[in-house]
């Protein structure tokens, strides 16, 4: 302990009255009053409450900013960890969406092909019609014309018309046939 | 002395310290490797410079050792001269566990309410000081 001296203590006394500065820190543990000076001893006393005072608002304050940078940085985890799972959720979603859109490319593509059958399925039909009534026409007027010839009766007329229709139903075949492959390419092509 | 990374930690327990009358002066270090520079420049005839007791905290970043190895060090390399512990938010058994065998004294859990924690401390304080107080944890 420290004893000081007259000086120092009327000094001390005297800044603290004048000024209201006081001894501050762990120096004033380590200082003592001089026997029977109630004064300096209350001086003491007083810069011990006033330390004291300062050392807890500090060490409130210094807790205090402690306790917010915790909940800064579980904040900042928390922030980290959402951000994380926004990026998966992100992602996620980026995947399902190019899932979705392949599966619409894919039943486009299915529709598509599906009309294509439809259409040349339709075609198909029309091109059997057509030609069974071309096939059909072509061996009944054949047929007759046959007939006509076998029993020895007049084919001036039936003999032309039977050539005339024969040249028309072989023209109409080839239409047909050139259409549908005329169809055909051009959908090809569209492909 | 307390090795500590966290310098508003040091402001807490430098000020703790003091209202509980604990000790006149406290050296805070942020760097286990800067303890480990002093210990060996204090060891092993300097023995009024080294502190009487160590607070270290368990994981110090920045620094080359934690402080098991950190108490480790100090208690083997240099001379196991000074009581010493670990001051930590950690309440994990097997490190607990670690710090005993490399001779930790104590282990005081840090948190808002330090205080009470210390005062029971220095109530067991002479025991350390003669190696007779068994370990002890301060929840």
């Amino acid at each position: 302990m420290i004893e000081i001296t007259e000086h120092t203590r009327n000094v001390l006394l005297e800044v603290a009255k004048k000024k209201k500065v006081y001894i501050e820190g762990n120096f004033l543990k380590i200082l003592k009053a001089p026997p029977e000076d109630k004064e300096f001893e209350e001086y003491l006393k007083l810069c011990k409450e006033k330390d004291t005072a300062t050392r807890r608002k500090r060490m409130d304050v210094a807790k205090e900013v402690q306790q917010q940078n915790k909940e800064l940085e579980a904040a900042a985890k928390e922030n980290a960890s959402l951000m994380k799972d926004l990026k998966i959720a992100l992602e996620e979603a980026e995947n399902s969406k190019a899932e979705a859109e392949k599966l619409r490319d894919d039943a486009m593509q299915d529709l598509e092909l599906l009309q294509q059958k439809t259409q040349f399925e339709l075609i198909g039909q029309i091109v059997k019609v057509a030609l069974l009534v071309i096939v059909g026409v072509g061996l009944i007027t054949s047929f007759m014309y046959g007939i006509a010839i076998v029993s020895d009766n007049e084919t001036e007329i039936i003999g032309p018309a039977w050539s005339n229709m024969f040249s028309i139903l072989l023209t109409n075949a080839f239409s047909i046939v050139g259409t549908i492959m005329g169809v055909k390419y051009a959908t090809e092509k569209e492909k | 002395m307390l090795i500590d990374d966290e310098n508003l930690f040091h402001l807490v327990f430098e000020d703790a310290c003091s209202l509980l009358d604990m000790a006149l002066s406290i050296e805070a270090l942020d760097s286990s490797d800067e303890a480990d520079e002093k210990f060996k420049a204090w060891f092993p005839d300097n023995t009024e410079d080294r502190p009487e007791c160590v607070f270290v905290d368990l994981n110090i970043i920045g620094s080359s050792m934690d402080g098991i190895e950190t108490i480790r060090k100090i208690n083997t390399d240099y001379g196991n001269g000074c009581v010493i512990g670990i001051i930590s938010s950690s309440e994990d058994e097997d490190e607990i566990a670690k710090a005993k065998a490399v001779g930790a004294q104590f282990w005081i859990i840090k948190s808002d309410d330090i205080e009470p924690r210390l005062e029971e401390f220095m109530k067991d304080y002479d025991g350390y000081i003669n190696k007779t107080a068994p370990f002890k944890i301060y929840r």
